[in-house]
């Protein structure tokens, strides 16, 4: 069981985390969600007695990480952002060092340390010098490393980062599998990893936790988008003219030139309204074909400011005029274009300037 | 503690250094020794004994100079500081690592005791009072330079740095010689780890100068546990 409360901590006079409260039971797989610089590592690195906080406690399985750090330890499998490796070690050396600088003492070494390497598949790769594996293999080993001597809670940071597509499938389920029996906390900033093993996601933005949820209910809200892009050949106003005129759209823009002769368009509809019907039958019957329709995925970004928007536990980004105008009517630069995605646009706008405040002061 | 002993330890032979400063210690010494003793025909030792001083000066920020700092680079201090060791305990493991690299170097050198005791007299008391003096001196040099490195993630740094305060300590002995305030003198006495050895040359075993030489020692390994136990709350 993980316990933190009232966890601050500030590096200087920025503020890494603040005032962070979370409780996880036994035998939870508790995703951490969040962008670069929420304070997932900070978090992380404190509950681990790697760093302190400026106040507030974390307890492990009861024992305060401050008070009786080694015991509290004892209980911690860690795999930090960077996986600690010693690079002149063999995967069997360094494996071996960890199982004495853990104090391992009610487990057999060999049965227990081939046991990791197992369930981490690393197997093959036992006697080799871990200077010379890949990442994704490095990655393993760091993984196991925190599995030496069956801690009760893991620790994991960004465990799948700088995997192959089929190694991460691999980790997840070995991660999956771990959770049956321990205490996990993972942080990642990619929504499928949390929705694929977490049974409760706490997401952090800005030093402070502005969910807490099944991962259910938070894709209900991801899913929930209503934008679409649509790649329409045809003269570019006659298209957006025709596409705002179809009823339910609620804004209507080209975005980028992607072929000659064809346009992307942003299409957002109105609340709880089908658009695609009717646009597909207007742009038809004009004489305009679809070349590609896809709704826009919500970015991690964009899942914040929902939930900063819904829940006002989060302060708000203190200026609500976005330096950058209305895209250009002219056929912009592509990625110019593609960042003026006009209601994203004026939030992220609006919370870039406010970490550039808050870092000034 | 054992587990870091043995990695660090470890370390020292799967790379170059711990060879290297074995190598470059006994070549000096060798030198030195050819030199004072077999050309000579001297059965004095002393004179190898306190080069030994000097070379260590060279010798030992190579050697100390990765003990921390690596791991910060590395990012293994995580690993280190995240287990269920003390910050005391990774101190003295990586202490000691370095300084049984030196113990090692040390032994090779009683060959010159076998090689004058072949051919003539030793003073076995003042040899023996001598290398337990060694023992104490390159304490004082190894938990400096730990702590030096304990305090950049760069070896080059830490290895500069190391050498810079040895060659300033060695210039305050220099300085010693050169002063005539008495209060200055007693300064620089205080701070000179080459002048208290002087007692040792002269083959007589100081215990004020042993204990000076090994408080000195443990008062670099707190600080460098100071150092780590900080790191957390930076």
């Amino acid at each position: 069981m993980i316990e933190v409360s009232g966890l601050t901590k500030t590096y200087g006079k920025k503020r890494g985390i603040d005032r962070l409260n979370f409780t996880i039971q036994d035998g939870e797989i508790v995703g951490f969600l969040g962008p670069n610089g929420a304070g997932k590592s900070t978090t992380m690195n404190i509950i681990t007695g790697y760093l302190s906080a400026n106040s507030g406690a974390a307890r492990i399985s009861g024992i305060d990480v401050l008070e009786d750090p080694v015991a509290a330890k004892r209980n911690i499998g860690y795999l930090p952002e960077q996986p600690p490796l010693y690079l002149d070690m063999t995967v069997e050396e360094y494996l071996n060092f960890i199982f004495d600088l853990k104090g391992v003492k009610e487990l057999k070494r060999k049965e227990h340390l081939a046991e990791v390497c197992e369930l981490v598949g690393l197997k093959d790769h036992y006697k080799r010098l871990i200077r010379n594996l890949s990442k994704g293999y490095k990655q393993r080993v760091g993984l196991a490393q925190a599995l030496v001597g069956n801690p009760d809670v893991l620790i994991l940071d960004e465990p799948t980062v700088g995997l192959d597509p089929k190694q991460i499938i691999e980790i997840r389920n070995v991660i999956k599998n771990l959770g049956r029996n321990r205490t996990i906390i993972l942080s990642t900033h990619i929504l499928q990893e949390v929705s694929a093993i977490c049974e409760r996601v706490l997401v952090i933005n800005n030093g402070q936790i502005v969910a807490d949820d099944k991962p259910d209910n938070l894709s209900a809200m991801i899913t929930g988008d209503r934008k679409l892009i649509v790649r329409v050949a045809g003269p570019r106003d006659n298209v957006r003219k025709i596409l705002r005129s179809v009823e339910g759209v609620q804004f209507a823009d080209v975005t980028v030139q992607s072929e000659k002769g064809s346009y992307d368009f942003l299409v957002e509809a109105k609340p709880n309204v089908d658009i695609r019907k009717p646009m597909f039958t207007a742009l038809a019957k004009a004489g305009y074909p679809i070349l590609q329709l896809k709704s826009m995925d919500l970015s991690l970004e964009d899942i914040f400011i929902k939930l900063t928007e819904e829940k006002k536990t989060v302060r708000q980004p203190q200026n609500k005029q976005p330096k950058k105008q209305r895209p250009e009517e002219s056929a912009a630069p592509a990625e110019e274009a593609a960042e003026s995605f006009a209601p994203i646009d004026v939030n992220l706008g609006g919370d870039a300037d406010f970490e550039e405040k808050e870092g000034d002061n | 503690m054992f587990a870091v002993y043995k990695r660090d330890l470890r370390a020292y032979f799967t790379s170059p250094l711990g060879y290297v400063f074995i190598a470059a210690f006994l070549i000096i010494t060798n030198l030195i020794f050819f030199v004072t003793n077999l050309l000579t025909g001297a059965n004095a030792l002393v004179n190898v004994y306190s080069i030994i001083l000097y070379i260590l000066i060279i010798v030992v920020p190579v050697l100390t100079m990765r003990t921390f700092s690596e791991d910060y680079k590395q990012k293994t201090d995580q690993l280190l500081l995240t287990a269920p060791v003390k910050a005391s305990g990774i101190v003295l493991g990586k202490f000691l690592a370095a300084y049984t690299v030196y113990f090692i170097a040390l032994v090779f050198t009683i060959l010159y005791v076998i090689i004058v005791a072949a051919v003539g007299d030793v003073n076995m008391g003042a040899v023996v009072g001598n290398y337990i003096a060694l023992l104490a001196v390159a304490a004082v040099y190894i938990a400096i330079g730990c702590f030096i490195s304990s305090l950049t993630e760069n070896q080059l740094v830490a290895a500069i740095a190391t050498l810079g305060v040895f060659i300033a300590l060695f210039l305050m002995d220099y300085a010693y010689s050169l002063v005539n305030v008495d209060w200055i003198k007693g300064v620089l006495y205080w701070l000179s780890i080459f002048r208290r050895f002087n007692t040792f040359r002269l083959g007589v075993f100081s215990v004020a100068d042993f204990f000076y030489y090994v408080s000195i020692a443990a008062a670099f390994i707190f600080l460098t546990v100071r150092v780590l136990e900080k790191k957390r709350w930076s």
